[in-house]
């Protein structure tokens, strides 16, 4: 690594990494251009039994346009639809690709042969829905009377009077939103994870009613999709249930790698 | 919004591609961390993340639902979801500089209850955010679709450390 502050100040190009995918993985199709502008081809760096999925970059030119972050997704969710790829996250950039295989693939990739040999087929599906505005206030309003008390009472209130009754009707509306949230986002973990291998799922976004992250077997891929469809179904008018996937295993990758480790 | 691709007739939508609310959502704060595997080679570069506006449950957030909640049966017809609705708060995403190696990603992105949102003109400069003072007491009925609060919080400009690190060795 004597090399590296010089030519590292001569060179323009450098090595933005994608993700690991296995040695026999398909090349990357031509159609998917990496970041960058203007992207430069996804190639495949080959060591032993992994190969990393990099394409090359400028980096003197900053990174993290729309573009861009499409074209990181792009890139390794079209792997993932192809085999398993441990995805990494945005904006890893190395010096060469000497160095992605000296310093990356060569010391790790017995853990990474290993993290997606445990995947093997499996992908992740995200499920997220949104409230239809309008249904889910009336909802609230005949669900909750002192909600619809106070929402009448401040409609006759003129703009300035009412200000704190406002907020307070706000309030009281942002609150039930949250519980509902909640409560719809129990079901559809109850419905969908027994269906995954592993599931991810924080609080939704304040946007958001349902927001989970599920990992899925090939095998069980079908009734998954269907079980989201039937929920969907359920919901419709209320939620717009959105289905993303196959996608790579963006929650759940560094699990895998945990696993590996501990078990080696 | 994006091409939402009903299969089938379906109820659920599988939107191809990504929206970038998703991809965000999706990618960022997510997947392996390169700096944990390659130590000496890995080269800092500047990212311009999309600022993650950030809905707390405020004075604001809660007007606004006041509003909706208040609108309601005169305004039947028109339904929003409600992405749309908070996305007039959250309009104005500023464009975001931040550190290379990932760590920057991360600031922007864990706090609670955020919501990233991007404009189709990030990759334009900044200076036209309008500065705009937020008077909602004042707001008419009438203009209500022009009034857009403007996010407080300036777009900050880091550069990275890594790259920082490998101009001086």
């Amino acid at each position: 690594m004597n090399g590296a502050t010089t030519s590292a100040q001569a060179e323009d190009q450098a090595c933005y990494v994608y993700g690991v995918v296995p040695d026999a993985a398909p090349k990357p199709a031509d159609a998917a251009p990496g970041v960058g502008n203007p992207p430069s081809p996804v190639t495949l760096i080959h060591h032993g039994e992994v190969a990393a999925l990099v394409s090359e970059i400028d980096p003197e030119a900053p990174l993290g346009s729309p573009d861009d972050l499409r074209a990181h997704a792009e890139v390794l969710d079209t792997a993932a639809k192809r085999g398993p790829v441990l995805p990494f996250r945005f904006g890893g950039v190395v010096r060469d690709a000497q160095a992605v295989t000296d310093e990356l693939l060569d010391p790790f990739e017995e853990r990474f042969a290993a993290a997606l040999e445990d995947l093997d087929g499996r992908a992740q599906f995200a499920v997220r829905g949104a409230y239809r505005q309008g249904r889910i206030l009336q909802e609230i309003l005949a669900d909750r009377p002192e909600i619809a008390d106070l929402n009448a009472r401040t409609k006759a209130l003129p703009e300035e009077a009412g200000r704190y009754e406002r907020i307070r009707l706000g309030e009281m509306v942002a609150q039930e939103m949250a519980a509902r949230s909640a409560a719809d986002s129990r079901a559809l973990l109850e419905r969908l994870a027994p269906l995954a291998v592993a599931t991810s799922d924080g609080a939704p976004a304040a946007d958001l009613a349902v927001d989970a992250s599920f990992l899925v077997d090939p095998g069980r891929r079908e009734e998954f999709e269907a079980a989201v469809e039937e929920l969907a179904g359920v919901w419709a008018g209320r939620i717009d249930l959105r289905l993303l996937g196959p996608l790579a295993p963006y929650d759940f990758v560094t699990g895998l790698i945990e696993r590996t480790v501990e078990a080696s | 919004m994006t091409t939402v691709a009903h299969r089938g007739g379906g109820y659920v939508a599988r939107p191809t591609p990504s929206g970038l609310v998703d991809v965000v959502d999706l990618i960022l704060d997510k997947g392996l961390v390169i700096d944990v595997y390659v130590r000496v080679s890995l080269v800092g570069i500047e990212l311009l993340t999309i600022d993650a506006r950030i809905v707390v449950a405020s004075v604001d957030t809660y007007l606004r639902f006041a509003e909706a909640v208040n609108r309601l049966d005169l305004a039947q017809g028109k339904e929003e979801t409600l992405p749309e609705l908070l996305q007039d708060m959250q309009e104005g995403g500023a464009k975001h500089k931040t550190k290379g190696a990932l760590e920057g990603v991360k600031d922007t992105v864990s706090d609670v209850a955020d919501r990233i949102r991007g404009r189709k003109d990030e990759d334009e400069d900044d200076e036209d955010e309008e500065e705009e003072e937020e008077e909602i007491d004042d707001e008419d009925e009438g203009q209500e679709e022009e009034d857009e609060e403007e996010p407080e919080e300036q777009p900050r400009r880091r550069r990275a450390p890594a790259a920082r690190r490998r101009r001086e060795r």
